[in-house]
């Protein structure tokens, strides 16, 4: 259960955040281009605080929560449509070691195996950063994903997307996962 | 109008996973900008069936509005590019005659407690797409996404992400397709 005290906390979090910038800001930006990609990371406590309210059982959601996880959001401020699959982004550990992103489509059977009811999933499914995604010019889309497993910290995001003449690269450097 | 009580009589734990769900929310942050514009559809696209019930459990049906010119928005109140935007849809309905122009909200996967606690009372029908479906049938990629359908029943415009409806790209848009 996610204590009064624990939800002051992040209140608290959040306003210390707003007031350094007028509003809530990224932690993590990088630019390629006219292509913007940000993230933050997301915690144990505020994903299943967030993912309880909309039906999930805390056991249900709990390997989720608990996985290292980010909202990102990207911005396509140029004039080419783009496309993003994040079966082609990865994580590149300290160590050098490379880790996929966990497929929504993978989260979402495993939802269906337990049984998880209809309205928790559809609010699931959506509130990810899809697994394809088409920006057309000045769409911005975000959502969250998490990481097949945590990488040795820091460790740097590689995001690719594609126009319609080649394909690209943008990298979040020196990410970290949430610990709470 | 149906009324809906803002005073719930939840019990503590469900207010509690509610206020923890908003914060959660919270902390998957704003970018700092919107998208700007919509992208035309070229040609523009048969629109989709659009019939679903309402906050008064009225059916409304997109047919009955072909004549004029229809901003429809998918959304949910735990999206905080939705969340953002959503001031702005009432904002533009207000500048056109409702003889021509009217914006249609559709809710993904959410119930009318849960969607009046944020919105209130609006000035455009809120309708209520529990099962995704009419999501899925008109191919929505993420939330927020937004067609403008033109007095033919036609999507003309399309824009994924947050948008300021209100904005002048958007608004000499919504002229435009008056006009034609």
């Amino acid at each position: 259960m996610i204590g009064i005290r624990e939800i002051v906390a992040t209140a608290l979090f959040m306003t210390g955040l707003a007031q350094a910038d007028g509003g809530i800001e990224w932690r993590h930006r990088a630019a390629r281009d006219a292509v913007t990609l940000t993230a933050n990371p997301l915690g144990t406590a505020s994903r299943t605080a967030f993912y309880a309210a909309r039906g999930f059982a805390e056991a249900a959601i709990r390997p989720y929560a608990q996985a290292c996880g980010f909202s990102f959001g990207m911005q396509n401020g140029g004039t080419r449509m783009l496309t993003t699959q994040l079966a082609d982004w990865h994580a590149l550990g300290a160590d050098g070691k490379r880790i996929a992103l966990h497929s929504p489509e993978v989260w979402d059977a495993t939802w269906e195996k337990a049984g998880v009811p209809q309205p928790a999933r559809i609010a699931f499914r959506w509130a990810q950063f899809q697994a394809k995604n088409t920006f057309e010019p000045g769409d911005w889309i975000m959502g969250m994903a998490t990481l097949d497993a945590a990488p040795a910290e820091p460790f740097r995001l590689v995001a690719r997307y594609a126009d319609d003449k080649e394909s690209h690269e943008i990298v979040l450097d020196r990410l970290e996962c949430a610990h709470d | 109008m149906k009324s809906y009580s803002t005073d719930s009589n939840a019990p503590m734990i469900e207010r509690r996973r509610f206020l923890a769900g908003l914060l959660a929310l919270a902390a998957v942050p704003l970018a700092r900008a919107q998208g700007r514009g919509m992208t035309p559809l070229s040609p523009p696209l048969a629109a989709s069936a659009l019939r679903l019930k309402d906050a008064d459990d009225q059916w409304v049906d997109l047919a009955n509005l072909r004549g004029r010119v229809v901003l429809v928005n998918f959304w949910a109140t735990w999206c905080p590019p939705c969340r953002k935007e959503f001031p702005s849809l009432g904002r533009v309905r207000k500048l056109f005659k409702p003889s021509e122009f009217e914006v249609i909200a559709v809710n993904v996967g959410e119930d009318p407690d849960t969607v009046f606690s944020f919105s209130g009372n609006t000035e455009f029908p809120v309708l209520f797409d529990r099962d995704a479906k009419a999501m899925a049938s008109w191919s929505v990629r993420g939330l927020p996404t937004t067609y403008l359908i033109d007095r033919q029943g036609r999507i003309a415009y399309r824009a994924t992400g947050g948008r300021e409806f209100d904005d002048a790209d958007i608004v000499a848009t919504i002229k435009q397709l008056l006009k034609s």
